[in-house]
């Protein structure tokens, strides 16, 4: 694909840039996004990450991004932190036998007895529950974002 | 000047005025005695002769019957203030009584605080404490999650949580049917 046709030009200052900034963002987004010690949560640890994403796609251009994150991969994920989060909510009504409500932590006391670790509801909530909340909320933002800078070959020709 | 441009001019000036009242009324950032963050006053009532029945760990008939009769009752589904359903404890630092109540919750049996009364200058004012003390006192031993506005957002409020997400997804799914035509159209 030639430059001119997508408006992309190379920029040696910027992609350096990228490349260093991008595993420092995604690395506090992480750490923001598993909410159990110091602040944020799934919410701002998800918009983290998919600022470092499309940061990469604005350095590198958009056929190259998508290269790093492929269409189906993003669809995947984006369902899948909603995924994550019922099923916790699933999981409380399987291991109380149906006594506890949808979403009821408490009934996962039993996970803490058979695990051993007295914070297995806690770690439900930090480790699932965010984390299926950033997937959701990245992947949502990244896809909205490619569906708005992606341009189809047949447009490319129109301009 | 067009008349919409009028009418939407007073909008706007009327909603700064909103918003530099609004800053002005608020608590000062942190109190934790703010009605928001600790708790609303429901009534006072004369203290005599109340006291003694505080201090042996009885909530004296009138207390009791004004707290029902401005709405705290069964009807409405709150817990009643009966004999054996409730405790009281001694609060030096606020100087008055806390009222624990056990709501009953299939996990959590615990009394909470629930009323607060207050002594002053020979009135004994009535409080109700607020949701936040709760969290702010026992989300870590209820939840086992360490950040309270964490264990308040995923796990007291999971619900709203779960469909906040659930609205980002469907805004995923609808730009996609709107912006992927691939061709189409």
């Amino acid at each position: 694909m030639n430059p001119e046709s997508t408006g992309y030009k190379r920029d040696v200052i910027i992609q350096t840039t990228a490349k260093l900034m991008v595993p420092f963002i995604l690395v506090f987004g992480l750490y923001v996004m598993m909410g159990s010690e110091g602040t944020g949560g799934g919410f701002q640890g998800g918009c983290i990450l998919a600022a470092a994403y499309i940061l990469y796609v604005t350095a590198f251009g958009t056929e190259k991004g998508r290269v790093m994150m492929p269409e189906s991969w993003n669809t995947f994920f984006t369902s899948l932190g909603l995924y994550l989060y019922d099923g916790a909510g699933l999981v409380a009504i399987i291991l109380s036998l149906a006594a506890a409500q949808f979403l009821n932590y408490s009934a996962i006391w039993p996970l803490a007895n058979i695990l051993g670790i007295a914070e297995a509801r806690g770690y439900m909530v930090a480790f699932v529950v965010d984390v299926g909340i950033g997937i959701t909320v990245m992947a949502a933002f990244v896809s909205q974002f490619f569906d708005l800078a992606w341009k189809e070959k047949e447009e490319e020709k129109g301009e | 000047m067009k008349p919409e441009s009028l009418v939407g001019l007073l909008m706007v000036l009327f909603l700064a005025a909103l918003f530099v009242y609004v800053v002005e009324d608020v608590p000062a950032f942190g109190d934790k005695y703010s009605p928001a963050n600790r708790y609303v006053k429901l009534f006072s009532i004369d203290a005599e002769g109340l006291t003694e029945s505080l201090e042996a760990g009885k909530v004296p008939p009138a207390i009791k019957n004004e707290v029902e009769r401005i709405g705290f009752n069964k009807e409405n589904n709150f817990p009643t203030l009966e004999e054996g359903a409730y405790e009281i404890e001694r609060n030096e630092e606020e100087g008055g009584w806390d009222l624990l109540i056990a709501e009953g919750e299939l996990y959590f049996k615990e009394p909470l605080k629930y009323y607060f009364v207050k002594e002053e200058d020979g009135k004994l004012t009535i409080y109700r404490y607020n949701w936040p003390v709760r969290v702010l006192e026992k989300a870590e031993e209820e939840t086992a999650v360490i950040n309270t506005v964490t264990a308040g957002l995923a796990d007291y409020r999971g619900y709203d949580t779960m469909f906040e997400e659930t609205v980002i997804f469907s805004g995923a799914v609808c730009v996609i049917l709107l912006m992927r035509r691939r061709g189409r159209l």
